[in-house]
C-alpha cells in the first residue's frame, strides 16, 4: 500500500515541480546577465492562465490535433513510474521497462507533437517539425549509446542497479567510463532541453526549432504541451542526476519524512545541475544550424570512449 | 610485470588519467584554433606526467619520478612555449581549409579507438595476459598513434604537422610508463632532450618556409610533382 | 690499432672540421679541412671490414664494431671522400656567398659524422636517436639553397622521415616489452641481447615490432609506399649532398632493418618478415620503374634510381641466405659507388645549362667531352650493365631468389631491371644524341679538375669490381652472414 502511495507521489511530484525548476532556469538565465529575472512561480500563472483561455482549433486540423498534447502529456506521466524519482528501490510496476524503454516512451511524445505540427499545414510547423526531427536524428544514437554504455557498466538494465552500484562502489564512479558518460548526457541535456549552443526560445519565428511546432496551438492544449516539454526536462534532469551524477539523497525506506527529504534532495541537485546549465548557457553563443553536429560528435566521442574505457575496466 | 597486478583503485586511477590524455588527442583533433592544439598538449602532457609519478608511487621505482618532472617541465612547459613563439610568428592563428570537417574526423577518430581496441585486446589474448590495465595501455598508446596520423594527413597547417609528430610521440612514452616502467633512465632522458632538439629544429624551418614559400599551409607545397 | 683507438680517431676527424671550420669562419680553409677530414676517415675506414670481422663491443656495449656496420660505414666513408672532393668546385659556383660555405662544410662534416656514427651503435635505442640525428642534420644540408622548392623539399622530408621513424620507435618499445618477459625489468636492449632472447619471446611481438620497424626505417631507407620524401629531398640539395643522401644515408637505415631481421630469423619466425621485405622491394622496383619512364628532371630521375636500388637491396636481404647477403653488400658498396658519379655529372649538367630539366640539356658532347664520356659510363653502370659492378651483385642476388621460394619476385625484378636499363637510357640518349638547340644560356663553369676526378675515381672501381670480385671480400660478407644467423 505505502508503495503504491510513494509511486503516486513521485508521479505527482514530477507534474508539480516541472514549472519550478523551469521557472528557476528563466529566472537565473536573467540574473547570470545582470537582469532582474521573472519570479519562480511565473511559469505556474502562466499554465493556469492558459487553461482559463478559450481553444481555438484550426479548421485544417484532424484528430492528430486534439491527441497529440493528450499523448505527449500521458507519456511524460509514464516515465517517472520506471526511473527513481524519490526512492531508490524499484515501485510497483516500475519494471514495465527499462532505461531503454524509458527514452522510448520519451520519443514517442516528441513524435506526436511532431505530426500535430504537419497536420496543421502550416509553413512554420513543418519547419519547426523538420528542425526537431534533424537534431533528433543527431542525438538519438548518442542516447542510446549512453544507454548502451551505462548497461554495459552496470551489467543490468534497470536505473535502480545503476544507482545503487554507483553508491555501493567508488571505482566505478570514479571510473573514465562513468565520467565520460555523464560529460556525453550533458550534451545530450543541452541539446533536448533546448538550451545554448542549439537554443530556440525566440519570438521570431524563423529562428524557432521546436517552439515552432506549437504556433496553432492555444488555449487548454496549449497549457499541456508546455506542462509537457517542462516534465521532459525534470524527467532528464531525473536521469541525470539520480542514475549518473549524484545518485544519493533518495529515499531508502518510503516513509513520508523520507519522500519530504527526497524532495528537499532534489531541490537541492536540480539546483547545482541548473546552475552548471546555466554557467554553460551565459557562456556560449548560439550556433549556426549547420554546425549542431559538433557538440553532438563530441558527445558520440565521449559515449565511444566511455564504452571502450568499460570493455578494459 | 606491474601493470598485471594492480590494486582497483590504482587501476581506476591509471585508467582515468590514460584515457584523459586520450581525450585530450581528441581536443586537439576537433579543434580548428591552433593555440588550442597547443593547450590541449600541454595539459596531456601533464596528464602523462602524472601518470609517470603515479605509476612511479604505485611500483616503487624511484627514478621515474625524475622522469615525471622531466616530462612536466619539458614536455608540457618548454616544447608548448616553443610551439607558442613559432604560433605569434605566423599570420593564421587557425586551420581556415579544412579537408573534412570537425565531426567527421572526430567519428573517424572514434573509428581508430574502436580498431585499436580491438588490435589491444587480440595482443593481450595471443600473450596470454588477462589484465585490463595492459589492454587500456596498449588501446590508448596505439589510438594515439593513429590519432597522431590522422592529424597529420586531415590537417595542413605546418604546427598541426608538429603537433601530430608529438602526439606520436607522447603516445610511446605513454605506452612505455605503464607497459616498461623498469626502462633504463638514460634512455628515456636521451629521447626526451632528442625532442626537444627536433621542435627547435622545426621551429628554424617554420620561420624558413614564411621567408621563402610565404605561408605555412601545406597547400601551398605544390612546386615539386612527379 | 685497437678497436677504440679506431674508432675514436674515425669519429673525431669529423668531429674536429666541424669545430675548427666554425670557430675561423673561413671559406677555403673549410674546404681543406672537411677534405682533410674525408680522406683521413676514407683511411681509418678502409680496414675496418677486414680488421673486424669478430665482433667487438665497446663502451659497456653499447657500441658494437662489426663486419656488417664496418662496411656500411666504408661505403659512408667513400661517398663521403668523393662528394668532398666534388663539393670543392661545385659549392664555390653554387653558394651565393662566400659566408655561407664554412656553414655548409660544417654541417656537410657534422652530417657525416652522424652517419658514420649510427651503423656501429649496438642498443637499439640509441641507434633511433641516431637516425633521427641524421635526418636532423640533413634537412639543413637539403635547405642550403633557401629558395622555395628547397624549403619545400626539406619541410616534406623532416615531416615525412619524423612521423615514420616514429613508427620504428613504437616497434623497439614493443621488442623491449617483449624482451622483458625473458630478462625481466630493467636491461639492456642490445642487438645481440635480442638475438638471445628472441627464441623465447612472445612470437607476435617479434613479428609485431620487426613489421613496424621495416615499416618505420623503411621510410628512411626510401622504399615505396613511404619513398614520398626521397625524391623531393634528394633534388632539391645541392649536388654533393645529393650524393651523401643517397648513397651513404640509405645504407644506414637499411643496418637497422637488417639487424632486426636477423633478431627474427634467430627466433624461427622468419617467414613472414623475409615476405615483407620482398615485397616491399617488389613495389619499390615497380614505383621506380613507373617514375623513371616519365621522368622530366635530371636529379629526381636519379632518385628515383635510388629508390630502385633500394629495392635491390631489400631484395637481396629478403631472399636471404649466405647468396642473397653477399650480393646485397655487394650492391651496396657499387651503388655507393655509381650514385654519387651520377649526380656529380647532372650537376655538372644542372650549373651548365642553368635548368633542371633534361629538355633544357642538348648536345652532352660537345659540353663535357671527357665528364660526359665518365657520366654516360656512369649511367650504363647504374642500370646494372657489364662490365660494372652492379652487373654482378645483381645477378648475385637474382641467383639467390631463383632458388628460394620467392621466385615470383626475381621474375618480377628481372623484367623492372631491363624495363629501367630502356627508361633510363632512353632519357641519356636524348641528352647525348638529341637535336641541339641554340646555345642559349650556358654558363661557364669551372674547377674542372676538382669535378672529373672523383667520378673518374668511381668509374674506375665500378670497372674495376665488375670484372674481379675479390676472393678477399668472401670472407667478409660469410662473416657478415655469419653474424645474421645465416648458415652457408
Amino acid at each position: 500500500m505505502r508503495d503504491i502511495l510513494d509511486q503516486i507521489a513521485q508521479v505527482a511530484a514530477v507534474v508539480l515541480l516541472s514549472p519550478l525548476l523551469q521557472g528557476f532556469i528563466l529566472r537565473y538565465e536573467e540574473r547570470a546577465q545582470r537582469g532582474q529575472g521573472p519570479s519562480l512561480l511565473q511559469p505556474y500563472r502562466d499554465l493556469f492562465k492558459l487553461f482559463r483561455k478559450q481553444q481555438l482549433v484550426p479548421v485544417t486540423a484532424s484528430w492528430v490535433f486534439w491527441s497529440a498534447p493528450v499523448v505527449a502529456f500521458t507519456a511524460m506521466l509514464t516515465v517517472p513510474i520506471l526511473i527513481p524519482v524519490l526512492t531508490d528501490f524499484p515501485l510497483p510496476q516500475s519494471d514495465m521497462g527499462d532505461i531503454l524503454g524509458g527514452g522510448l516512451v520519451l520519443t514517442l511524445g516528441t513524435f506526436f507533437v511532431n505530426l500535430a505540427a504537419l497536420d496543421t499545414g502550416s509553413a512554420y510547423g513543418g519547419i519547426g517539425a523538420s528542425r526537431t526531427v534533424m537534431i533528433a536524428i543527431l542525438a538519438e544514437p548518442i542516447l542510446i549509446l549512453v544507454f548502451v554504455g551505462i548497461t554495459l557498466m552496470a551489467h543490468a538494465m534497470l536505473p535502480f542497479v545503476v544507482n545503487h552500484l554507483l553508491v555501493a562502489r567508488p571505482e566505478v564512479y570514479w571510473s573514465p567510463t562513468h565520467l565520460f558518460l555523464i560529460a556525453a548526457f550533458f550534451v545530450l541535456l543541452l541539446t533536448e532541453t533546448d538550451r545554448l549552443p542549439i537554443h530556440s526560445s525566440t519570438h521570431i519565428e524563423v529562428y524557432m526549432i521546436e517552439e515552432a511546432r506549437v504556433l496553432e496551438y492555444s488555449g487548454p492544449l496549449l497549457a499541456l504541451l508546455k506542462w509537457s516539454s517542462m516534465m521532459k526536462q525534470f524527467i532528464l534532469y531525473t536521469i541525470f542526476c539520480h542514475v549518473l551524477l549524484l545518485p544519493w539523497g533518495l529515499s531508502k525506506l518510503g516513509t513520508a519524512m523520507g519522500l519530504a527529504g527526497a524532495v528537499l534532495g532534489i531541490a537541492i541537485k536540480f539546483a547545482l545541475v541548473a546552475c552548471a546549465v546555466v554557467g554553460v548557457e551565459t557562456a556560449q553563443s548560439r550556433l549556426r544550424f549547420y554546425r549542431y553536429q559538433e557538440p553532438l560528435a563530441a558527445a558520440f566521442l565521449l559515449a565511444v570512449l566511455a564504452i571502450v574505457a568499460n570493455q578494459i575496466r | 610485470m606491474l601493470a598485471a597486478h594492480l590494486s582497483p583503485l590504482a587501476a581506476s586511477l591509471f585508467s582515468l588519467l590514460a584515457i584523459g590524455s586520450l581525450l585530450m588527442a581528441f581536443v586537439m583533433l576537433g579543434s580548428r584554433w591552433l593555440k588550442d592544439y597547443m593547450l590541449a598538449f600541454a595539459a596531456q602532457s601533464w596528464l602523462i606526467g602524472l601518470l609517470s609519478a603515479t605509476v612511479a608511487y604505485y611500483g616503487g621505482y624511484t627514478e621515474l619520478y625524475w622522469v615525471a618532472g622531466l616530462t612536466v617541465l619539458f614536455r608540457g612547459l618548454v616544447l608548448p612555449w616553443l610551439i607558442l613563439r613559432i604560433l605569434r610568428r605566423l599570420n593564421t592563428a587557425r586551420e581556415v581549409r579544412e579537408l573534412l570537417s570537425t565531426s567527421t574526423t572526430l567519428v573517424i577518430g572514434a573509428g581508430a579507438v574502436v580498431f585499436a581496441l580491438v588490435v589491444a585486446v587480440r595482443l593481450a589474448d595471443d600473450l596470454g595476459l588477462n589484465s585490463n590495465v595492459v589492454v587500456l595501455a596498449l588501446t590508448v598508446m596505439f589510438s594515439m598513434k593513429l590519432i597522431g596520423f590522422l592529424m597529420l594527413t586531415l590537417r595542413h597547417e605546418a604546427i598541426s604537422h608538429i603537433l601530430g609528430i608529438l602526439v606520436l610521440e607522447n603516445g610511446i612514452f605513454l605506452g612505455t610508463q605503464i607497459l616498461m616502467p623498469g626502462m633504463p633512465l638514460m634512455i628515456e632522458l636521451v629521447l626526451l632532450f632528442d625532442l626537444l632538439v627536433a621542435v627547435a629544429c622545426f621551429g628554424v624551418l617554420v620561420r624558413y618556409l614564411l621567408t621563402h614559400i610565404g605561408s605555412t599551409s601545406s597547400h601551398e607545397l605544390r612546386r615539386l610533382t612527379g | 690499432m685497437s678497436a677504440s683507438l679506431h674508432v675514436a680517431l674515425l669519429w673525431l676527424a669529423p668531429a674536429l672540421a666541424v669545430v675548427l671550420g666554425l670557430a675561423l669562419r673561413r671559406a677555403r680553409v673549410s674546404e681543406w679541412l672537411n677534405l682533410a677530414s674525408a680522406v683521413a676517415v676514407f683511411v681509418l675506414a678502409a680496414p675496418l671490414p677486414f680488421q673486424f670481422v669478430a665482433p667487438v663491443t665497446l663502451l659497456h656495449g653499447y657500441l658494437i664494431v662489426d663486419a656488417l656496420g664496418s662496411w656500411v660505414v666504408l661505403c659512408v666513408a667513400i661517398v663521403y671522400l668523393l662528394s668532398s672532393i666534388y663539393a670543392i668546385a661545385y659549392m664555390r659556383q653554387a653558394a651565393h656567398s662566400e659566408g655561407q660555405l664554412p656553414v655548409f662544410y660544417a654541417l656537410f662534416a657534422g652530417f657525416a659524422l652522424s652517419m658514420l656514427v649510427a651503423p656501429l651503435v649496438n642498443s637499439v635505442g640509441v641507434y633511433w636517436i641516431a637516425i633521427e640525428l641524421t635526418t636532423l642534420i640533413s634537412t639543413f644540408l637539403v635547405g642550403f639553397e633557401r629558395n622555395a622548392e628547397s624549403m619545400e623539399a626539406a619541410w616534406k622530408y623532416i615531416i615525412v622521415v619524423s612521423s615514420g621513424i616514429s613508427l620504428a620507435l613504437l616497434g623497439t618499445a614493443l621488442l623491449y616489452w617483449g624482451g622483458s618477459f625473458v630478462y625481466g625489468e630493467t636491461y639492456m636492449l642490445s642487438w645481440s641481447t635480442l638475438v638471445a632472447a628472441a627464441p623465447h619471446m612472445p612470437p607476435v611481438l617479434l613479428k609485431m615490432g620487426f613489421l613496424l620497424v621495416l615499416i618505420g626505417y623503411g621510410t628512411k631507407v626510401g622504399l615505396a609506399p613511404m619513398h614520398t620524401w626521397l625524391p623531393d629531398a634528394h633534388s632539391e640539395g645541392p649536388a654533393p649532398v645529393s650524393a651523401m643522401l643517397s648513397g651513404a644515408l640509405l645504407n644506414t637505415a637499411m643496418v637497422g632493418i637488417v639487424r632486426l631481421l636477423a633478431v627474427t630469423d634467430a627466433a624461427g619466425h622468419g617467414q613472414l618478415p623475409h615476405l615483407a621485405l620482398v615485397v616491399l622491394g617488389v613495389f619499390s622496383l615497380v614505383v621506380g620503374a613507373l617514375f623513371i619512364v616519365r621522368q622530366r628532371q635530371v636529379k629526381r630521375l636519379m632518385a628515383y634510381s635510388s629508390v630502385e636500388h633500394m629495392g635491390v637491396l631489400a631484395l637481396g636481404f629478403g631472399f636471404g641466405g649466405p647468396l642473397g647477403i653477399a650480393g646485397a653488400m655487394y650492391h651496396m658498396l657499387n651503388h655507393s659507388l655509381a650514385k654519387p658519379l651520377l649526380f656529380f655529372g647532372a650537376g655538372n649538367a644542372m650549373q651548365r645549362f642553368g635548368s633542371k630539366r633534361m629538355d633544357d640539356m642538348r648536345g652532352m658532347w660537345r659540353e663535357f667531352p671527357v665528364s660526359g664520356a665518365i657520366w654516360l659510363c656512369g649511367a650504363v653502370a647504374i642500370t646494372g650493365a657489364p662490365p660494372f659492378g652492379l652487373f654482378l651483385s645483381e645477378f648475385t642476388i637474382l641467383r639467390a631468389g631463383w632458388d628460394g621460394p620467392h621466385r615470383w619476385a626475381a621474375i618480377v625484378m628481372l623484367v623492372l631491371l631491363i624495363a629501367i636499363f630502356v627508361a633510363f637510357l632512353n632519357h641519356f640518349r636524348a641528352m647525348y644524341l638529341g637535336e641541339v638547340s641554340e646555345p642559349a644560356n650556358r654558363t661557364p663553369i669551372g674547377g674542372a679538375a676538382w669535378r672529373v676526378l672523383p667520378m673518374a675515381l668511381a668509374l674506375g672501381a665500378l670497372l674495376i669490381l665488375g670484372l674481379w670480385w675479390p676472393p678477399s671480400w668472401q670472407s667478409v660478407f660469410s662473416g657478415i652472414a655469419q653474424g645474421l644467423g645465416v648458415r652457408p
